[in-house]
């Protein structure tokens, strides 16, 4: 009966309209003057059309948008679900959709996991009244302080930083004994080395840092380490970049002239840079910063000790070494207290590093009892594959593209970024969500995630990449699509709009360069499986990491072919777990060991050595996969 | 004590494909259920075809005992083409060589007068193929479409440069396409897709896998034809294209031969060692799943069409 | 049936020791299951664990040489149906008949000749492998003369032909130490030959044309009596019976380690074909397909060039990412005017960078470097490709000599090499070029101006 007419009513406005049975609850609520935003042209594919439906009846098929608890709840995509009888619905403001959308699709939030660790720090500060010296008790300055320590402390052992020396017998006297002591415990509980003595009783955080070397971004995490407390974080891009924007590019820097002196420098002068900006926002001084932990990449350890990078892209690929000594501030250079114990996390081998222990640290990978596939996508994309029993890692030259490198209009995800793309499939009009609010000026990985996603799916480029100049004029989007230098490219922003005052493209050679990015890392992940014997669908958990990993659409990353067609509550994202890391190590002592422990046990496996890599990487160079098999769900889409 | 055979049963089909009709002789190749020559696990209902090369202009650099062999007719592509048929050719592979800028470079008006002469020199079922550049392969192909409108040719080679007009002309004229891919089992399933993609039928698709000569890479060529053809069998739909193989070029251009001088005397002797040349890399092709073999010297057409029924027997 | 790297690592010990050479009891388990490298490394296994693991790696088809120390062939230990699966391993032998009636002197040429037969294939000798003698005569003392004879003029793997065992036995006599292949055990002369195979040591083929039951029975009885290093004859094959008789039997082998037949396969080409350019024919398939031994009845230098270049073919690793031979190549026809580019020798990158030189309307050099099969940037990234590399492979392929002018053209994607390159290249002109093949037209129409 479809002339059938109902009585519509659209809330929270209460107005009343009459529709025939079948008609779209879209199309209702324009007819009452609520237009709803539709960014994929009312295809049912981006929940953002969410109503529910308080009163009556309305027809409305299945979606992955919806949790059975949403639907239940009465909640439809106004944009499908279709007139079954009268029927009340509300339209919820923009922001409580938007909620929605977040939580069943894409979660962004980045929550650092717990693995409970003891808190258990090697650093320790305390208080001691020293009782002063007198002609019945005239023993040495330090033999004093160790007595005192041994007794109160429980300190059987207590070594001294030598360049204390010099001033102990002042200090100690001008602070008429009574003094504030830090020391760091070695080699057991019971030994420790004396590394500050400053006079009076301090009782503000004991401050440390962890430090997260990005070939792209250094992070600063300031930890308090009296209350075992995470106070803040800083991060800059790395100074370093200046000479290469990834690693290979900085390797032959360094071996050139005084090349790794400079990259040496540069990573200190971004580090006491940030630190020097973190003590002027938390008001203290960096000298009172007593420790330090670092996670970074082998190169990156190795350009931040001023060791040889070289040997690290030659083959055999062996780097100088994988588990470092812990060494004073003084003698790497951090402007902190001289005698500051810096530790850096241990590496497998020359292309995964520190900062990935590090995640499978801080991600507690090393406990899980699921399979689990841990990815760390930063310019060069890490993968760990395993659980409690074993583990395997490889690396895969990813390139720079979702951090904004190689790409024309690529950048970071900061202010101006656009981060999200929808295109109207019945308009190919785009709608851009832009970090900050501001008008664009460029796009960052997630944004070219999702953009090369919509293209897909809205025909605008095929699936080897091509944009189709052959889409006819009527769609009000098509001048977007045009011929540039750079072969074809999609106007997401015209100059009129964008931030820039240039227009906002993605162009074909963009677009190869983001299908080759994604491939590396799909391929790399292929060819990891496959060699342990381990179906892709068989894994239970996949856990995200990499300061990329805050703003990935996984929906949008499975389109393209970048993340494994996984049901979506198997990914987690952990955001950047390197420092998180390096947190870990700086607030237990058992972190440490484990670190080192998963180090020993992890099992490189080099991808280029493997005669299928290539094959592989030429089968995943489509979108979202030469076979398409292995993309159930977006061949389904792509009907 | 009785041995028990492991039978494969494969839930996949190569893909039939029906050349010429329309008052022209007609053939179908393809629709494997097995791989090839092997009866034990399905069957191959059509047996495979020999197409014979036959270019609009005379070949400038060929053997001399391929000149030999076919003497004038090289000189105008109706007669060449008639003398194919009387050697046993299956389907004419006409090629338009002329069109190629640094040899002659010809346009759409030469292609459809050549076309449309060879067409009424034969009956049989026709493939044309370019000068091997995207662009003037375009211009050729889609003027022999429309001289052949209804007579279902192959045009090639459709490429990742050119698919989208090729196939559009296949699709208006109702011709079959040969896509053709550097040899690459990923790169050959890319390019059906695309094709199908823009609505051409599946099983109005060839694939020419890219053919290496014996010592020329036809290793890489059989392997990537045998896993091109076991996924067909698994079921991939995007690889159950029938497969074509430029052999007769491929074996003939290589110095083993062509060249009549200068070759050390453990070559032996040149035509026998030429011959030998093109055949095994036929037989070897039609073994890893090829279903139109072009041939280009006589003598190997009557061994391969004797080796073929052999293999079907 | 191969395990998987995880399935093997669950039988080890799990204490990561390194002492087999690898760093974790993964990476060894990894490496087992490539086949890269034997389980008895590990030398802290259980037994069971070792049986187990043992039991699974025994190659389902058994490894036969023929020959002596001099030369000898090896053939069997196949693990796969297709070479892409892994890689085929041995190639088959293949032996040139002679017949012991003919005149001795002629016999002798020949042998001399197949001796002597060295084709220089891209830096590889490639040459015949033996002969095949049958005693063609019945006479026992013709035969062992005959044998006798070959084996002076040179000293190659041989096939003795002949069901008569006391003819056998005196041409065993003559031969016995390079280990020919006796040829053959059948079900009248089975335990004859089986005594002269274990008293000489020498392996035996089992004949039994009728069908594979009786073929499994013949070399079941031939186990019991003793012999393990057996060769299989199935009788006369043709095309098709060839190709199916044969793909039975690798598939009994490795599909369900049947043992009665996994052995490798003797075949007489020429017992089924019309002509010597048919026989020709049908060896060239039993190459690809799963032929041991190829006995050919006739010796052509201008044949067995052919064959061996598909043998060469058929046995290389085709895990191997398929590569461009590195060089020089003119894409259309270039002058020495023309524009020089330089790429790895990845086909696919060569093939894709070709392709668009050819589309420009430029015709162009190409210089191929040797990257190992490598792509630009993963080569580059793996120290494969560097400014080194580049002006070495300029030297070596004399490109001085095609071009006249000094410009190369480099992959953007490479552009840091630059300044390293114009050290190297001295007087060269380093040009960058687009970071996508797809850009190479409008960036030649752009710079390009020589």
């Amino acid at each position: 009966m479809p002339d059938e007419l109902h009585t519509v009513e659209v809330l929270p406005s209460q107005k009343k309209v009459t529709a025939h049975r079948g008609s779209l609850l879209l199309d209702a609520a324009a007819k009452a003057g609520m237009v709803i935003d539709t960014p994929c042209g009312g295809q049912g594919r981006c929940g953002r059309c969410l109503v529910k439906v308080t009163k009556g009846q309305a027809i409305d098929h299945e979606s992955p948008r919806l949790t059975p608890q949403q639907r239940a709840d009465g909640w439809v995509l106004s944009c499908t679900a279709r007139v079954g009888g009268d029927v009340s619905f509300v339209i919820p403001a923009q922001r409580e959709r938007e909620l929605i959308v977040v939580e069943t699709a894409t979660t962004r939030t980045a929550v650092p996991v717990q693995c409970d660790w003891p808190f258990y720090p090697t650093v320790r500060q305390f208080y001691a009244e020293l009782p002063p010296p007198s002609l019945d008790s005239n023993a040495a300055d330090l033999d004093r302080l160790q007595a005192y320590v041994a007794e109160k402390q429980g300190l059987a052992k207590l070594a001294v930083s030598p360049t204390l020396l010099p001033r102990l017998a002042a200090t100690l006297r001008e602070a008429n004994w009574r003094v504030t002591l830090t020391v760091i415990l070695e080699g057991g509980d019971q030994q420790a080395r004396l590394i500050d003595i400053s006079p009076g009783h301090k009782t503000g955080p004991l401050y440390a840092a962890a430090v997260d070397i990005g070939t792209t971004n250094v992070v600063i995490e300031l930890v308090d380490l009296r209350q075992g407390k995470a106070l803040g974080r800083v991060s800059s891009l790395n100074k370093q970049r200046s000479c290469g924007e990834d690693v290979i590019s900085r390797i032959i820097y360094s071996e050139r002239g005084n090349g790794l002196e400079t990259l040496h420098r540069l990573v200190l002068e971004t580090i006491n840079g940030l630190l020097q900006e973190m003590a002027a926002q938390y008001k203290f001084d960096t000298r009172d910063i007593h420790q330090v932990t670092v996670a970074g990449n082998t190169t990156m350890i190795h350009l931040f000790w001023g060791l040889p990078a070289t040997y690290l892209r030659k083959e055999p690929y062996t780097p100088t070494a994988t588990f470092f000594p812990e060494v004073p501030a003084s003698q790497l250079g951090i402007n902190i207290n001289p005698n500051a114990p810096v530790y850096c996390l241990p590496a497998v081998a020359a292309y995964v590093g520190g900062d990935i222990t590090a995640g499978v640290l801080s991600s507690c990978l090393f406990k899980s009892n699921k399979l689990t596939l841990f990815l760390d996508m930063g310019t060069n994309g890490e993968i760990v594959l395993g659980n409690s029993e074993w583990m395997t890692t490889c690396a895969c030259s990813a390139g720079p593209a979702f951090e904004g490198g190689g790409v024309r209009d690529g950048m970071r995800a900061i202010d101006g970024a656009i981060e999200e793309i929808r295109i109207n499939s019945k308009t190919l009009e785009p709608t851009l969500e832009v970090i900050g609010g501001v008008p664009p000026q460029g796009i960052c990985g997630s944004g070219m995630i999702t953009g090369l996603a919509e293209m897909l799916i809205t025909g605008v480029v095929s699936r080897s990449g091509r944009m189709n100049l052959s889409l006819p004029d009527t769609y009000p989007g098509r001048a977007r699509i045009r011929p540039g230098e750079h072969g074809a490219e999609y106007v997401l922003a015209w100059a009129s709009e964008s931030g820039t005052g240039n227009d906002i493209v993605l162009t074909e050679v963009d677009i190869d360069n983001l299908i080759r990015t994604k491939a590396a890392i799909y391929a790399g992940i292929a060819v990891m499986a496959r060699n342990l014997g381990i179906p892709l669908d068989s894994i239970e958990e996949v856990l995200i990491g990499g300061a990329f990993g805050k703003h990935i659409n996984i929906e949008a990353a499975i389109q393209i072919g970048l993340l494994p067609d996984l049901p979506w509550d198997k990914y987690r994202f952990l955001g950047n777990t390197s420092v998180w890391g390096a947190y870990n190590v700086l607030f237990s002592k058992y972190a440490r060991q484990q670190v080192e422990e998963s180090a020993r046990k992890m099992t490189y496996f080099e991808l280029i050595a493997d005669a299928s890599f290539m094959d592989e990487l030429t089968a995943a160079a489509f979108l979202p996969h030469t076979n398409a098999d292995l993309f159930p769900s977006v061949k389904e889409m792509l009907k | 004590m009785p041995v028990e055979i492991p039978v494969e049963k494969w839930a996949g089909k190569v893909n039939e494909v029906k050349l010429g009709g329309n008052g022209r002789k007609s053939i179908v190749i393809g629709g494997e259920t097995t791989l090839p020559f092997l009866k034990i696990d399905g069957a191959m209902p059509h047996r495979p075809a020999i197409a014979v090369e036959v270019d609009d202009v005379m070949p400038a650099d060929w053997s001399p005992h391929l000149i030999a062999a076919w003497g004038d007719a090289l000189e105008d592509p109706a007669v060449w083409a008639k003398k194919a048929a009387e050697y046993g050719a299956d389907i004419i592979a006409l090629t338009l060589d002329s069109a190629h800028p640094e040899r002659g470079n010809t346009g759409a008006a030469e292609a459809k007068k050549t076309v449309e002469k060879v067409l009424a020199a034969v009956d049989l079922p026709v493939i044309i193929i370019g000068p091997d550049v995207a662009e003037k392969d375009n211009e050729v192909l889609i003027a022999a479409s429309s001289v052949g409108r209804g007579q279902r040719l192959a045009l090639g080679n459709c490429v990742d440069k050119n698919y989208r007009s090729v196939a559009a002309a296949c699709i208006a004229d109702g011709h079959v396409a040969i896509a053709k891919t550097p040899i690459d089992i990923n790169l050959a399933k890319q390019l059906n897709i695309l094709i199908c993609d823009i609505g051409l039928a599946p099983d109005a698709i060839l694939m020419d896998p890219t053919t290496g000569g014996l010592g020329y890479g036809i290793e890489y060529t059989y392997s990537v034809m045998e896993r091109l053809r076991l996924a067909a069998l698994i079921g991939d739909k995007m690889t159950s294209m029938p497969m074509i193989c430029n052999v007769g070029e491929e074996s003939w251009r290589q110095k083993e031969a062509r060249a009549t001088s200068g070759v050390p005397a453990t070559w032996g002797d040149h035509q026998e060692r030429a011959l030998a040349w093109e055949g095994i890399t036929a037989v070897s092709l039609l073994n890893s799943g090829a279903d139109i073999v072009v041939l280009q010297h006589p003598r190997t057409i009557a061994l391969i069409k004797d080796a073929i029924s052999k293999l079907m027997a | 049936m191969a395990l998987s790297g995880i399935e093997i690592y669950k039988h080890l010990p799990k204490t990561n020791c390194k002492k087999c050479g690898f760093p974790t009891c993964l990476a060894f388990a990894m490496k087992v299951s490539q086949k890269a490298i034997a389980i008895t490394a590990c030398t802290d296994l259980s037994e069971t664990a070792r049986a187990a693991l043992e039991a699974a790696s025994r190659p389902p088809i058994r490894l036969i040489t023929i020959g002596g120390d001099s030369r000898k062939v090896e053939v069997g230990n196949e693990v796969v149906m297709f070479r892409h699966e892994k890689t085929f391993y041995h190639p088959p032998g293949l032996m040139i008949k002679l017949k012991d009636t003919a005149p001795l002197e002629a016999t002798l040429k020949t042998v001399d000749e197949v001796a002597n037969l060295v084709i220089d294939r891209v830096g590889l000798k490639l040459s015949l492998d033996g002969f095949a003698i049958q005693n063609e005569s019945k006479d026992a003392a013709t035969f062992a003369r005959c044998v006798e004879a070959v084996k002076a003029k040179a000293d190659l793997p041989l096939v003795l032909m002949s069901p008569d065992p006391a003819a056998m036995e005196a041409a065993l006599e003559k031969s016995a130490r390079s280990r020919p292949l006796i040829y053959a055990a059948t079900k009248d002369n089975w335990e004859k030959m089986a005594e002269l195979a274990k008293k000489h040591s020498c392996p035996l083929v089992a004949s039994e044309p009728a069908s594979l039951d009786e073929l499994a029975a013949l070399t079941q009885k031939l186990n019991q009596a003793g012999v393990e290093d057996l060769v299989l004859d199935p009788g006369p094959q043709g095309f098709s019976s060839s190709l199916n008789t044969l793909t039975q039997l690798r598939r009994l082998a490795l599909k369900k380690s049947f043992r009665p037949l996994g052995y490798p396969i003797i075949t007489f080409p020429a017992e089924t074909t019309g002509s010597p350019e048919e026989e020709v024919l049908l060896a060239g398939q039993q190459i690809a397909k799963y032929a041991g031994i190829i006995v050919l009845s006739r010796f052509s230098p201008a044949t067995a060039y052919p064959l061996l270049t598909m043998r060469l073919n058929m046995y290389t690793d085709p895990q191997k990412p398929i590569q461009m031979s590195p060089g020089i190549y003119p894409i259309g026809a270039p002058k020495p005017s023309s524009p020089l580019c330089v790429t790895t020798n990845f086909s696919l990158t060569y093939f894709s960078v070709a392709t668009e030189l050819e589309a420009s309307g430029f015709p162009s050099w190409l210089l191929v470097c040797d990257t190992e099969g490598l792509s630009v940037l993963t080569a580059w990234a793996a120290g494969k490709f560097d400014a080194e590399k580049i002006a070495k492979s300029v030297k070596a392929f004399n490109v001085e000599a095609s071009i006249s002018h000094r410009s190369i053209i480099i992959p953007g994607r490479v552009a840091v090499l630059r300044g390293e390159l114009e050290e190297e290249l001295q007087g060269w002109k380093i040009m960058v070029g687009p970071p996508e093949a797809m850009e190479i037209g409008s960036y030649l129409k752009r710079y390009w101006t020589n």
